[in-house]
């Protein structure tokens, strides 16, 4: 067929208007009022558009557009870039790096994750001064926040989150520093004498593990908004998280020396939101919580009388993977649930923070050389703890109750030694004295380092 | 913190070593030009080659710099018709989206600087590099191909002034868009640093020393103790005990100092052994010594702030009063910086911790120099590779074709700037920041025997007349390459980016300096080769 050159034309451009007919509508973006086309509908359908997954960070998706199909090229080379930068400690190099690294890598969860530990716990060593090490543990927290604007429907991000603001700042050797700084941060200049507002955000009545609290729990919601599940541990565990750190938020009470009413309320929370009362903003106790098990889903916190009940129920189960206390018996044994709610309901009594007060204040009183006050602030001390131990036995074998009474007696026997008493024939406390020759010596190391300085 | 050494340039050493190189390859090229000629023309050979020699001192002498001046016009707009200025098109895009990703990238004002001024600079480098690469190395060559260069060389017009000319057009039109580049970028960080942020941009003027050290029982040692740090460029001292770093500070210019104030800044690193009061930063202590004299001064101890600078007044910090070990008042001037000699000693205080520093830790800080002292030093220094680069184009594009010739000259490009460390250390086998650790194993041969024998290279080659004509093949080709290695200029080294980034000013001995003396180096004898290349090329060859 002879076509002549306007023909022609006419027919190319005919063909393009008919396959932009299907183009169209297969690629129509979606709108307010209209769904788009067949793409826009099955990307909103499946979450898999950009801002299904989170913030959109424009400069994210250029750099990715632009890149074309090198992209994997230039986040390798990066990552090599970060290393060489860390060891050569060009921390401006490494920062920016990281930066450039999320911008290519959005929403693949380990970068966010092992850079967040970076910073938060590898960098912040590298410094030597305590404040510098505190911007760098902020770093990763704002790392991972970024992470989770991000990704608003990855869990494991506001675990992340929790887990730093908690443990790094809880429990690392500058805790008490970081603690403060939680709530007065060093930065004069920037913050005025307050907190740094996007890592103390308010949330969590100026304590970093209540802050941390508040984390595990948006984490354990996002699990249940979003219907993704989190692949850090079994959601027995995971979901513990939020009562978790109001254990941590009453133990540290107790570690600074507060022993009022309200580290008993501390601990009082505790126990209800792992037991069976949740306290706001907990809006499900942690033992009232359904988990899944080989053969159906099981509570932890089963009263007195339902217990028995589904003993008399398993007896005649002689396979023992059929039995509900079975299962129940092993996650408890798994999440520790049974210590918890012991140790809770005990200090959440008034005569147990006075026998932490009692050692505590002795202590200071050794410190002090006051030794005939300090004889009696542990003899007082050990005599109450003997009857919170008859009143909670379970108790008796437990590592940290074993550690604090058995540091209370060197403590003691150093101070019979120092105003020339003799240690007596029956004294509180004496059984784990006696029954614990091993644990003894241990606990002896932790004595002499408590007798320099205070916890 | 600067992770290399500045090196005063010993120019003079530089200009004997270029000179013996330009003496040997000039005869070289002499004799080869000889031989060759004999071998295409027979006994009129040599004839030819003296004409030519004779025709190249006549051309030189006979420089114009109006004809120079007239290509190098008609180059400039040449390059304008290319749609050069659209790399601005590349950079503005660039810069308006570089606040995205630098603008939160950290709160700490020192390394923010560090960030806007290294992503500023890299910028403008990357981006004038390849224009002028592709300019110049396809402006011959087409020329060439399109014939107008026919039409030139009919007129008076000698073949050195064309390449002169088309290395001052290239040069113009790229210090043009240099220099805007530079301007924008200039006043892009100066908007984009946060207000609070902006005491930061400074550039400090730095007197260095040479660093020694003496090991916990006050003997001489070359370096300090190794702490197990993977960069080995700092080693350390151990503190309370006779352990030191000193450095020797010469040619220190009284009058320089700001009212006679003597400042020390230091950037220390800090190693524990154990815990201790991490309230507390490391100690150290200054000691100031007047070699000649052996008077001694010891300062007031300070409390180390790692990776940040330590500023220390030597004034301020102790009361105006210094005093030697007997309690003799000590006059600053007069009796420690006599004749420009000082000696510091450096000594951690702290017991069994350690205090880490290599030579450029410690300086003496005169008083600081506009950012734009710095900032625009830098840009020079980038304009010289521009120069550089269009230089080598030129050059290639007289006896290669366009895609050839870009391909020969990005090549010594990225050698020149990526690889020229890495080209170093297999020539000399030295392992860059640790001299007792020798490369073994690195000849081609050696290696080739060693891969499939297993034989790892800590394990010696047993001796046999194999293993000696290994060693002899290796040593000729290690040796080529030695050679071949000068061919590759530094281009590292024009990349003052560390002393800008880190706000320091960018000095004349170390920077400058060597950038300068070896652009000329290398321009000279490439414009030389352009020139005979174009002189004896046959036009008509496409």
């Amino acid at each position: 067929m002879n076509l002549t050159s306007r023909q022609r034309k006419l027919a190319y451009t005919a063909c393009i208007v008919l396959l932009l007919i299907p183009i169209i509508l297969l690629g129509m973006p979606a709108e307010p009022g209209s769904a788009g086309g067949l793409l826009a509908r099955e990307r909103a359908r499946d979450g898999l558009s950009e801002s299904d997954l989170g913030k959109v960070d424009p400069a994210s998706s250029t750099m990715s557009l632009l890149l074309l199909g090198f992209r994997g090229i230039a986040t390798s080379l990066l990552w090599m870039d970060a290393q060489e930068q860390q060891r050569n400690k060009d921390w401006a190099g490494l920062r920016a790096t990281t930066e450039s690294i999320i911008l290519l890598q959005p929403h693949f969860l380990k970068v966010w994750h092992f850079q967040g530990w970076n910073l938060a716990y590898n960098v912040s060593a590298e410094w030597d001064a305590v404040a510098d090490r505190w911007y760098w543990v902020k770093e990763g927290i704002k790392f991972f926040k970024k992470g989770r604007d991000r990704n608003e429907k990855y869990a494991e991000l506001y675990w992340y989150i929790g887990d730093t603001t908690g443990k790094k700042i809880g429990r690392s050797d500058e805790w008490k520093q970081f603690r403060r700084f939680f709530r007065v941060d060093p930065d004069k200049e920037r913050f005025q004498g307050n907190a740094d507002n996007q890592i103390n955000t308010g949330q969590g009545r100026n304590d970093n593990y209540l802050e941390a609290g508040y984390w595990f729990l948006e984490a354990d919601e996002t699990v249940f908004r979003y219907g993704h599940q989190e692949h850090i541990m079994a959601p027995y565990l995971f979901r513990s998280y939020p009562v978790r750190a109001q254990f941590d938020y009453a133990g540290t009470l107790q570690r600074e020396g507060i022993f009022d009413e309200v580290c008993v309320e501390a601990w009082n929370t505790a126990f209800k939101n792992w037991t069976d009362s949740p306290q706001p903003p907990i809006k499900v106790a942690y033992g009232q919580m359904e988990f899944d098990c080989p053969i159906g889903k099981i509570k932890f916190e089963v009263p007195l009388e339902a217990w028995k009940v589904l003993q008399a129920q398993d007896a005649d189960k002689p396979d023992v993977g059929q039995r509900v206390t079975h299962w129940i018996g092993r996650y408890q044994s798994t999440t520790n649930y049974l210590f918890w709610r012991t140790k809770s309901l005990a200090e959440s009594k008034t005569q147990t923070a006075d026998v932490h007060r009692l050692l505590y204040e002795g202590e200071e009183a050794f410190r002090q050389a006051d030794f005939s006050r300090g004889l009696e602030l542990f003899n007082e001390g050990m005599a109450k703890y003997e009857k919170v131990l008859e009143d909670f036995p379970s108790l008796r074998n437990e590592d940290e109750t074993l550690e604090e009474a058995l540091i209370a007696l060197h403590f003691w026997r150093d101070l019979l030694e120092l105003t020339e008493t003799d240690v007596p024939d029956e004294y509180p406390l004496q059984e784990i004295w006696d029954e614990n020759p091993q644990r003894r010596e241990h606990a002896k190391d932790e004595y002499k380092r408590r007798r320099r300085a205070p916890r | 913190m600067l992770d290399f050494s500045p090196q005063p340039y010993d120019w003079a050493a530089g200009f004997q070593h270029w000179l013996a190189i330009m003496v040997v390859a000039g005869v070289a090229a002499f004799v080869s030009a000889l031989f060759i000629s004999i071998l295409a023309l027979g006994f009129a050979g040599p004839y030819h080659v003296l004409v030519h020699l004779k025709g190249a001192v006549a051309d030189f002498v006979g420089t114009s710099p109006r004809r120079c001046l007239a290509i190098a016009k008609l180059t400039f707009l040449e390059a304008l018709r290319r749609k050069t200025l659209l790399v601005f098109v590349v950079f503005a895009v660039l810069f308006l989206f570089a606040g995205w990703f630098l603008s939160d990238v950290t709160d700490d004002a020192q390394l923010q600087v560090k960030n806007y001024v290294s992503f500023v600079l890299r910028t403008i480098s990357w981006l004038i590099l390849p224009v002028v690469l592709l300019l110049s190395c396809w402006g011959l060559p087409e020329d060439i191909r399109l014939r107008s260069l026919h039409t030139v060389v009919t007129k008076p017009v000698r073949r050195h002034e064309i390449v002169l000319g088309r290395i001052l057009g290239f040069s113009a039109i790229g210090a043009l868009v240099l220099g805007a580049m530079s301007l924008v970028g200039y006043f892009w960080i100066n908007r984009q640093l946060p207000q609070s942020m902006k005491s930061q941009l400074t550039a400090r003027v730095p007197i260095y020393g040479s660093i020694s050290f003496l090991n916990n029982e006050g003997s001489q040692v070359e370096k300090g103790i190794n702490v197990g740090d993977e960069n080995m460029f700092r080693s350390f001292i151990e503190g309370n005990t006779k352990s030191r770093a000193i450095w020797d500070f010469a040619n220190v210019d009284v009058s320089r100092f700001d009212q006679d104030r003597l400042v020390l800044e230091s950037t220390l690193s800090s190693f524990r052994t154990y815990k201790g009061n991490i309230e507390k930063q490391l100690m150290c202590q200054y000691t100031l010594v007047n070699p000649k004299t052996n008077l001694r001064v010891p300062l007031a101890p300070f409390e180390v702030n790692e990776f940040r600078r330590n500023v220390y007044d030597v004034l301020a910090e102790n009361r105006n009063v210094l005093q030697d070990p007997d309690g003799k008042t000590v006059d600053l001037i007069k009796d420690l910086v006599q004749d420009g000699a000082l000696r510091v000693e450096v000594a951690c205080l702290s017991s069994a911790q350690f205090l880490g520093m290599a030579n450029p830790d410690l300086f003496i800080r005169l008083p600081d120099q506009p950012f734009a002292s710095t900032y625009f030093k830098s840009i020079f220094n980038i304009g010289l590779m521009m120069v550089m680069v269009v230089v080598l184009g030129v050059v290639a594009g007289c006896f290669l074709k366009g895609p050839v010739a870009t391909m020969l000259v990005a090549f010594v490009v990225i050698v020149g700037k990526l690889a020229h460390g890495f080209v170093v250390s297999l020539v000399t086998g030295d392992v860059q920041y640790n001299p007792n650790i020798r490369m073994q194993g690195r000849g081609m041969f050696e290696a080739l025997y060693r891969i499939p024998t297993h034989l790892t290279p800590g394990v010696e080659l047993q001796d046999s007349f194999f293993s000696r004509l290994i060693h002899v093949l290796d040593n000729i080709e290690l040796n080529g390459l030695y050679v071949i290695h000068f061919l590759f200029p530094n281009f590292g080294l024009f990349d003052t980016t560390q002393y800008s980034a880190n706000t320091f000013d960018v000095p004349w001995s170390a920077a400058l300096l060597p950038s300068i003396a070896t652009t000329l180096a290398y321009i000279l004898p490439w414009i030389l080769i352009g020139y005979f290349s174009l002189r004896i090329r046959e036009l008509e060859a496409k």
